[in-house]
C-alpha cells in the first residue's frame, strides 16, 4: 500500500516537472474520465492539436470544486480548463475561481441552447437524466410516464434511483403530475418540497439506491431493478455496444443538465485555454464530441454536423427536446445543501 | 577524574545533538506537512472571519438595533451597501453570499445582486433604505437580520453546534434542529457502531486464521498468508463490484441458497448492512491478521502444551494462557482496524443501504460539493475526538493487560 503511494508520489512529481517543462505548448484539460474523455480526445482535442500543434494533456476528476479552490488558494494551479457542473460554475464564478468569458470567446450567446452558456462557462456537454427500463424484464407495454415508474402494482419490480435530492425531487414531482417546465415553480411554493418527499415516501421500499452509474447499470443488467433513472448516454452506450434490450422513455419527461468548460483563473496557460475555448465555440468543432457520445452541445447549429441517425440519441435533438426542461441552477445553488441534508435524513429513516 | 566526567558529559551532549539532528527532519516534516494543515483546516470549524471581515461596518452600525424594533434603520442599510460594494471589489461577495445562504436558505442571489448593484453605485442617493428596499425587498425580512446578528463575532459555534444537530434559538439558547434536518448525530453513532462491529468480526475471524498461519508448515503458511493479503492488492472498485455481482438477487449466492432449498426465494443481500460488513471485513481482516501473526510467532507453543499436560481443558488453557499472551496483538490489530473503519465512506456508498452511510461521506460532501468547509471541519473535529478517545481506550487496555501479565 505504502509502496504504491510512494511510487504514485514519484510519478506525480515527475509529471509535475514534465508539465512544467511543457507549460508553453500543452494545455491541461480536466474532464469526467472514461468514455467521456475518450470521446473528447478523439472527437475534439486531437483535431485541435492537429490544427495548431498545441498538445492537450487530459486529466480526470469528479467535479469537486474544492480541488480548484485549493489550487487557487495555494497559488499552485496545475489545471487550465476544467469541466464542472453548471451549479459549481455558478459558485466558483462568484468566488473568483474562473475567468469570465466574453462574447469574443464564446460567440453569440443567443446561438446557444438555454442554460448552456454562463458568465464563466460554455457547455462541454448537455446530458439528460431519463427514465429507462429493461424490456427483457418488462415485456409488452412498458412504462410511459414517471407516474408509471412510481406504480409498483402496474409494473412490479424494484426501481433504481440516484441517492441524492437533486434530480430525484424533480422526478417525484413529474410523477405527481407536474409538467417538467413547472417543476421548479411548484418546488419553490411553500410545501412544494414536502410534496416531492411525500411522493417519494410512496415508493421508498421499492427503491435500490445508486451512487455511481456503473452500479446502476449493473443493477439494470442483472435484473436487480427493472427500471432506473440514468444519464442517457450510459443507456445508449449499452444499447449500441452491448446490444442490450433497454428502452429510454423520453416522452415521460426529463431534465437536462450541463457540464461547462471553465478556465481556472490564474492558470499558467490561461490565455492558451481561452484560445482553445474560442476554437471550441465553433459549432463544427463542438459537434466532434456529440458524434461519439450521446450528449448534446451548447451551440444549436452543432446538431447540423451530427448524423441524423445518431442525433436521435441526443437529449437536445428536436424530437426529444420538447419533453425536457433544464435543471434550475439557481434553485440548486441556493437549496442544495439544505435539501441534500434533508434527503439524507429521509433516506436513513 | 573530573576531566573524564567532563568528557563523558561532552560525549552525551554530542550524542543528544546528533539524535536531535536525526529526528529533526521528521519532526519538521510532520509539523509542516501534517499537523499544521490539519490544524488550519480544523480552525475553519470556528472561524467566522469571512462573515465579520466582510460585514464589519454593518455589524458596527447594527449595535443595539434588533429586528423586533422595526425595519432596518438607515445607517445599517447604508453600511451594508458599503460593505457589499467593497466585498464585490475584493471578489469576496460570492463567499459572503454562500455564508448568508447557509444560515437562511434562499438568500444567495439577494446578496450577490445587491452587491453588484452596490458596486455599480445604484444606491448612492440618500436615503439608501428607500432605493435598496424597493429594489431588493428581501432585506426587509426580519429572519434574515436575526441570522446576520447571530453571525457576529470573530469565532462562531455555528458549525460545531450544527455538526451535533443543534442550533441557536431566537433567544440565543441552544436547541435541537427540526427532526427532518437532524442527520449528523445518527450518522456519527452509526459510524462508531459499524466500526466496532467490523473490529469485533475481524478479531473473531483473525484469531484462528493467524493461529493456522503460525502453526502450519512454512509452505502452507505462506499460501494462507498470500490469500489473506489478496484483498489488499485488489482495487477498491473491482472488489466492490465483485461483491455486488456475487450478492445480487440473481447472483451465485442467492442461486445456491434457492437451489438447495434453504430459502424459498432470493434474499436481499446486497445494499444492506450485511453486505457492508462483509465488504469492510474483507479489506480490514488482513490488518488484524498481520498484527496477530507477528505477536503469535513470539509465543512459544510449549506454554499451551504445558497447560494441557497439566490437565486443563483446551478451552481453559486457551483462555487463561494463550489469550493473555496474544492480547497485545489483538489490541494493536483492533486499534488499526477500528481507526481505518471510522474513515470509510466509498464502500458504504457502493455496497451499503440507504441507512448505512458513514460520517466521512458527509465530510466529503461538504468539502467537495458545497464548499462548506466550516461544517466539514466541525465534523472532522468529531471524528478526531472519537479517534483520540479510542486511542486512550486502547492505551489503557494495553496498560491493564501488561500489568495483569506482570502480576501473573
Amino acid at each position: 500500500m505504502l509502496k504504491v503511494r510512494h511510487s504514485l508520489a514519484i510519478v506525480a512529481l515527475l509529471t509535475a516537472s514534465i508539465s512544467c517543462a511543457q507549460a508553453a505548448d500543452a494545455i491541461t484539460v480536466v474532464g469526467w474520465g472514461g468514455n467521456w474523455d475518450k470521446a473528447y480526445k478523439e472527437g475534439v482535442w486531437d483535431k485541435y492539436t492537429e490544427q495548431t500543434g498545441i498538445k492537450i494533456v487530459q486529466e480526470e476528476w469528479g467535479g469537486e470544486l474544492a480541488k480548484i479552490r485549493a489550487q487557487v488558494q495555494s497559488g499552485s494551479i496545475t489545471w487550465d480548463l476544467v469541466s464542472p457542473e453548471a451549479p459549481s460554475v455558478e459558485i466558483g464564478c462568484a468566488e473568483g475561481l474562473f475567468v469570465p468569458l466574453t462574447p469574443e470567446i464564446t460567440g453569440d450567446p443567443t446561438k446557444y441552447h438555454p442554460g448552456t452558456i454562463m458568465e464563466c462557462g460554455v457547455a462541454s456537454d448537455t446530458w439528460a437524466t431519463i427514465l429507462a427500463y429493461n424490456a427483457d424484464a418488462i415485456p409488452g407495454e412498458g412504462p410511459k410516464t414517471w407516474a408509471d415508474y412510481f406504480d409498483v402494482e402496474k409494473f412490479p419490480g424494484k426501481r433504481g434511483m440516484l441517492s441524492q435530492a437533486q434530480y430525484t425531487l424533480e422526478n417525484a414531482m413529474m410523477a405527481d403530475g407536474v409538467a417538467p417546465a413547472d417543476v421548479y415553480t411548484e418546488l419553490r411554493k411553500p410545501g412544494g418540497v414536502d410534496r416531492a418527499f411525500a411522493k417519494l415516501d410512496t415508493i421508498k421500499p421499492h427503491v435500490v439506491w445508486w451512487s455511481s452509474s456503473t452500479q446502476a447499470m449493473q443493477n439494470l443488467a442483472s435484473g436487480e431493478v427493472v427500471m432506473t433513472d440514468q444519464y442517457n448516454a450510459r443507456i445508449t452506450n449499452d444499447i449500441v455496444n452491448e446490444k442490450k434490450n433497454y428502452k429510454i422513455v423520453w416522452e415521460a419527461g426529463f431534465f437536462y443538465g450541463t457540464d461547462m468548460w471553465s478556465v481556472v483563473k490564474g492558470s499558467p496557460n490561461e490565455k492558451a485555454a481561452l484560445d482553445l475555448l474560442k476554437w471550441f465555440s465553433v459549432p463544427e468543432n463542438q459537434a466532434g464530441f456529440s458524434k461519439l457520445y450521446a450528449y448534446g452541445t451548447g451551440r444549436v447549429e452543432a446538431a447540423e454536423y451530427v448524423p441524423a441517425e445518431w442525433l436521435k440519441n441526443l437529449p437536445t435533438s428536436p424530437e426529444h427536446a420538447k419533453y425536457g426542461a433544464t435543471y434550475d441552477t439557481q434553485f440548486w445553488v441556493e437549496n442544495k445543501e439544505a435539501l441534500e441534508a434533508r434527503f439524507k435524513a429521509w433516506l436513513a429513516q | 577524574m573530573s576531566s573524564d566526567g567532563a568528557r563523558a558529559g561532552q560525549r552525551v551532549r554530542r550524542q543528544n545533538l546528533l539524535m536531535a539532528a536525526m529526528v529533526a527532519p521528521l519532526v519538521l516534516f510532520i509539523v509542516f506537512i501534517f499537523l499544521w494543515p490539519v490544524a488550519r483546516f480544523l480552525w475553519l470549524a470556528v472561524d467566522n472571519s469571512d462573515m465579520t471581515g466582510n460585514l464589519s461596518r454593518t455589524f458596527a452600525a447594527i449595535g443595539e438595533w434588533r429586528p423586533a424594533d422595526g425595519p432596518p434603520p438607515e445607517p445599517v442599510l447604508a453600511a451594508l451597501v458599503e460593505d457589499l460594494a467593497e466585498a464585490r471589489a475584493n471578489g469576496r461577495d460570492g463567499v459572503l453570499a454562500q455564508l448568508v445562504n447557509q444560515r437562511l436558505v434562499g438568500t444567495r442571489y439577494l446578496v450577490i445582486r445587491t452587491a453588484k448593484d452596490a458596486s455599480e453605485g445604484k444606491f448612492d442617493m440618500r436615503p439608501v433604505s428607500e432605493v435598496l428596499l424597493a429594489a431588493h425587498p428581501g432585506w426587509n425580512d426580519p429572519a434574515l437580520w436575526s441570522e446576520i446578528i447571530r453571525a457576529s463575532g470573530t469565532v462562531t459555534d455555528y458549525y460545531l453546534l450544527g455538526s451535533l444537530d443543534l442550533q441557536r434559538s431566537a433567544d440565543g439558547g441552544i436547541e435541537r434542529v427540526p427532526a427532518d434536518r437532524a442527520v449528523f448525530l445518527d450518522a456519527l453513532l452509526r459510524t462508531v457502531w459499524i466500526s466496532i462491529v467490523v473490529t469485533v468480526i475481524c478479531a473473531v475471524l483473525a484469531i484462528p486464521l493467524a493461529q493456522a498461519i503460525v502453526s502450519a508448515p512454512p509452505s502452507w503458511s505462506r499460501l494462507i498468508f498470500a490469500l489473506v493479503l489478496f484483498p489488499l492488492w485488489t482495487s477498491l472498485l473491482v472488489r466492490t463490484v465483485i461483491w455486488i455481482i456475487v450478492l445480487q438477487k440473481n447472483g451465485p449466492v442467492n442461486a445456491a441458497l434457492v437451489f438447495t432449498g434453504l430459502v424459498p426465494e432470493p434474499l436481499t443481500l446486497i445494499y444492506t448492512r450485511f453486505s457492508l460488513y462483509i465488504a469492510m471485513v474483507q479489506v480490514l481482516l488482513p490488518l488484524m491478521v498481520l498484527s496477530l501473526v507477528s505477536v503469535m510467532r513470539r509465543v512459544p507453543t510449549s506454554y499451551m502444551k504445558a497447560a494441557l499436560s497439566l490437565g486443563a481443558p483446551w478451552i481453559t488453557a486457551w483462555r487463561r494462557v494463550q489469550l493473555p499472551l496474544i492480547m497485545p496483538g489483538i489490541l494493536a490489530g483492533a486499534a488499526i482496524v477500528f481507526v481505518f473503519a471510522l474513515g470509510y465512506y466509498i464502500t458504504p456508498m457502493l455496497v451499503g443501504g440507504p441507512g448505512d452511510q458513514m460520517i466521512s461521506s458527509y465530510i466529503a460532501f461538504y468539502t467537495n460539493t458545497t464548499l462548506n468547509w466550516g461544517l466539514a471541519a466541525a465534523l472532522s473535529v468529531q471524528l478526531l475526538l472519537i479517534l483520540l478517545l479510542a486511542a486512550l481506550l486502547f492505551w489503557t487496555a494495553r496498560a491493564l493487560t501488561r500489568r495483569r501479565g506482570a502480576l501473573a
